[in-house]
């Protein structure tokens, strides 16, 4: 498989605040990879590095295996980019905008197939393209940079939280778009924190926190290294024997139900004896990619609880694995 | 009620460093007429040889006013006061929108209309903040005038007339920033109704009649549609009539009338005049880096392009004038005389205005280079980079369009004084002393091209600021040095000092080529170090 993205110890600091931490990222070919991380974690400085905009301070990184940095004009004809705060020209309107960076890109060569492909997608994101910089509202300067980012194939995609501002039916237009250039071959890297997107789109996935990889799979390989929740109709005394039972862990009572976390490799270890116990209302429920990520900064919102006096005990799981990976 | 003076408070906080360069710098701009009027004109009689001479060339009231008598009050009146009332004026219009089209364009003033101050009284403290910084200004001035020894009623009057047409403008600007949805509509709407109200008056001024012993002018019916044109009627030292300024003060009260009255019934974000839908798809000028520069600059250059033009205008056409003070008023022959030593008076002149085209074409080689700062900045030259354009070729298309700026100004101003020549009596030999003159500010303006991109590139945060101010300083020094009579290094700093100069029929063009040389130079050094220069961000 050939790797698109590559970044190997990548260091970014600015003065005495290291936005980067030796990053290891991997993208290969035809994929869609989400890209995760909290506000701040790291994920547009990465993508500034891998567009040529930033410097790396050390490390290095590989957009088709060249150095971003010194080649990017030629490599930026294979890239598209949304940024996730847009700035427009604010005399120009939409369209000339769309116009203008669609030349660059070289995309408007065959000026009727860019004509039909630009009016199709002002159609399905239902922007108004006479509208001057100024007068778009959030959304629509987001919608102005996806139109000029799709209306050019690109081989690549790199997206930083383009979503952000787009209602719901605008962001189904935009999983279209991706699951579009995803068929045709193309390679996206999708930075977000809206996590049923990424859960939707992507195939493989990088959570980075502080500035570093925590974790990368696919959503099958990450949703093993998490527990899946089992809870049924509680019974007095039944806590007791669910917690003798191996694998199980954190076993609560919860509104009249009985709730374990098993780890996700030994959920068939355990069905034997929940049958012998002969538990009502079953539900066994596969970690969700909010979960995944709980995990991670798990911490984080134990510290918020903390202070707040309320922490639930999956919170509490989220950090001891990940002290204990730390 | 506790709003009303936080906002006023926010007002002044974010305001405070910008006013008091502002009515510093009027004032200041006061105190040098004030005592220009005592050392240069300080005989009587001189003063009057000067306004009778002025019955011969009204156009030269146009920068001036209208003159009240030879004594030094009114005499220092007629010479500054139009510079003192623009120049409140514009400090006016920019902080009436600064706080209202500029804060609801950036979504701000929906923060703060969110809260109890509601939609319109932020604007009541925009009303109270433009009052209160314009009776700063007026005190400023009289103190100013009261200070160069001038006597105190007329020194107030002056200051009081300077406030008043502050205020007018201001609310100028307030009704403007209602009418345009967005601020830069509103400034250029304000900052052309300012000047036009300089212009107005001028014209009013020019075309007035002379009483019969030449020191005393009535300005035409032009003058009262300018609200400079009403002040200057409280004819200041001389009458001291403070009841014209009921014009401008009502005025003031009848915009902010029509100001609230809009703002009563529209959106917050919304204005009077819809903005207009534009194009769908782009031109043929937006397919480079190049040619956004170019869309990006054309404005401001066709503005500064205008002024070169009526500078160059009136190099030439003035030139009559100058000969004839030059042999009745030794003073005036003898300033222009040391700025331009050698020459003819004719050519002093010529060569003394286009030293001001100079700086025009610089400044607006640096505004070029400052806009592609606020691409940086504002965060439009990501999107421009992450397409297949590298940060070299981004910068060249600013230097190019920059150099193409110098180009079009000089090549205004020339036209303007080939145009002005021909009522000279060898137009032939002034339209020719003219161009050489334009061509000879080229390389000085160049190099301040290159001086703006070297910072642009290695201090992108101070760019902005740093020009301006190395502009302003050595433009000080160059076309003034002489007379401030700084230490000859420090005159030899400033480019413009070494700009050729026509005299007679010859011209060294060795300081010429030396600028050239290190304009190309910094170009490159510019250009080659943001090969390795990463985006900076606003900041």
């Amino acid at each position: 498989m050939e790797t698109v993205v590559s970044t190997h110890g990548l260091v970014k600091r600015f003065g005495r605040v290291t936005a980067l931490d030796e990053l290891d990222l991997e993208v290969t070919r035809g994929e869609v990879h989400g890209f995760l991380g909290p506000n701040g974690a790291g994920k547009s400085t990465t993508i500034r590095i891998l567009l040529g905009l930033a410097r790396a301070t050390a490390g290095e990184a590989l957009l088709f295996d060249r150095d971003p940095w010194r080649h990017a004009a030629d490599l930026h004809r294979r890239v598209a980019y949304v940024p996730g705060d847009v700035s427009l020209w604010p005399n120009l309107t939409g369209g000339e905008a769309i116009d203008l960076l669609s030349r660059l890109r070289g995309g408007t060569t065959d000026r009727a197939a860019y004509a039909t492909r630009k009016q199709r997608l002002l159609d399905a994101f239902q922007l108004d393209p006479r509208k001057k910089g100024r007068a778009y509202s959030k959304g629509n300067r987001q919608k102005v940079a996806l139109v000029a980012a799709f209306a050019t194939p690109a081989d690549l995609y790199l997206l930083d939280e383009p979503t952000s501002g787009l209602d719901p039916l605008m962001e189904q237009v935009f999983n279209r778009e991706i699951a579009r250039v995803a068929a045709e071959g193309s390679t996206v890297l999708l930075s977000s924190h809206i996590l049923s997107e990424v859960e939707e789109l992507c195939d493989r996935v990088s959570i980075i926190r502080a500035g570093r990889l925590v974790e990368s799979g696919t959503l099958a390989e990450l949703r093993h290294l998490t527990r899946t929740e089992v809870a049924f109709v509680h019974e007095p005394g039944r806590e007791h024997e669910v917690a003798a039972l191996d694998g199980a862990h954190d076993v609560r009572i919860d509104s009249g139900r009985i709730r374990f976390a098993v780890d996700s490799d030994r959920v068939a270890g355990v069905l034997p004896a929940l049958g012998a116990l002969g538990v009502q209302g079953l539900t066994i429920t596969p970690p969700s990619l909010e979960e995944l990520f709980l995990r991670h900064y798990g911490d984080d919102v134990a510290e918020v609880d903390r202070s707040g006096g309320d922490g639930s005990s999956a919170d509490r799981a989220g950090t001891d694995s990940v002290e204990a990976r730390a | 009620m506790s709003t009303l003076p936080a906002l006023l408070g926010q007002r002044l906080r974010r305001d405070w460093l910008q006013l008091v360069l502002w009515i510093a710098g009027i004032a200041a701009l006061g105190g040098v007429a004030a005592s220009a009027v005592t050392t240069t004109f300080g005989d009587e009689t001189e003063r009057a040889g000067v306004l009778a001479l002025t019955a011969t060339a009204p156009a030269i009231l146009i920068f001036r006013g209208t003159p009240n008598g030879a004594d030094a009050g009114p005499f220092a009146f007629f010479l500054i006061f139009a510079f003192l009332a623009l120049m409140a004026g514009l400090m006016s219009t920019f902080l009436a929108v600064r706080h209202t089209r500029a804060e609801e364009e950036q979504g701000r003033a929906e923060l703060v209309g969110a809260t109890p101050a509601g939609r319109v009284l932020p604007t009541v403290a925009t009303v109270v903040h433009g009052v209160l910084a314009n009776a700063v200004v007026g005190l400023a001035v009289a103190g100013a005038f009261i200070a160069g020894g001038f006597e105190v009623a007329g020194s107030l009057t002056t200051g009081a007339a300077t406030a008043a047409t502050g205020v007018a403008f201001l609310a100028f600007g307030l009704f403007a920033a209602q009418l345009f949805r967005t601020s830069r509509a509103a400034n250029t709407c304000s900052v052309a109704f300012v000047l036009g109200a300089y212009v107005v008056r001028g014209i009013g001024d020019a075309t007035g009649t002379y009483s019969d012993d030449g020191q005393h002018v009535t300005p035409s019916w032009v003058s009262w549609l300018s609200p400079i044109g009403w002040a200057q009627r409280t004819e200041a030292f001389a009458e001291d009539d403070l009841v014209p300024l009921l014009l401008p003060l009502g005025f003031a009260v009848l915009l902010v009338g029509l100001v609230f009255a809009f703002q009563s019934v529209r959106d917050q974000g919304a204005s009077v005049l819809a903005g207009g839908r534009g194009r769908a798809t782009a031109g043929p000028v937006l397919s480079s880096g190049t040619g956004l520069a170019w869309e990006l600059s054309r404005g401001a250059i066709i503005a500064w392009a205008v002024g070169a033009l009526a500078t160059g205008l009136l190099a030439t056409s003035l030139t009559p004038l100058i000969d004839q003070i030059g042999t009745e008023v030794p003073a005036v022959a003898q300033t222009l005389e040391q700025m331009n030593p050698g020459g003819s008076l004719g050519q002093a002149l010529t060569a003394t205005f286009f030293s001001i085209v100079g700086i025009l074409a610089a400044a607006a080689a640096l505004q070029v280079v400052i806009r592609a700062r606020q691409e940086e900045a504002h965060g439009t030259a990501e999107l421009l980079l992450a397409v297949p354009l590298s940060r070299t070729r981004w910068l060249v298309g600013y230097l190019v369009i920059g150099a193409l700026a110098i180009a079009a100004i000089l090549v205004t101003a020339a036209l303007g004084a080939v145009i002005g020549a021909q009522r000279a009596d060898d137009p032939a030999q002034a339209a020719g002393d003219a161009i050489e003159a334009a061509l000879a500010q080229f390389p000085a303006a160049l190099l301040f091209l290159a001086i703006g991109l070297v910072l642009f590139v290695y201090l992108p945060r101070l760019t902005i600021a740093l020009s301006w101010a190395a502009l302003g300083a050595l433009a000080v020094l160059g076309v003034f040095g002489d007379l401030l009579a700084p230490p000859e290094w420090m005159a030899d700093l400033s480019p413009f000092t070494h700009s050729p100069i026509p005299i007679g029929d010859d011209i060294d063009w060795t300081g010429g080529f030396w600028m050239l040389g290190l304009a190309a130079a910094g170009s490159v050094v510019a250009v080659w170090s943001m090969r390795r220069r990463e985006l900076a961000p606003g900041g």
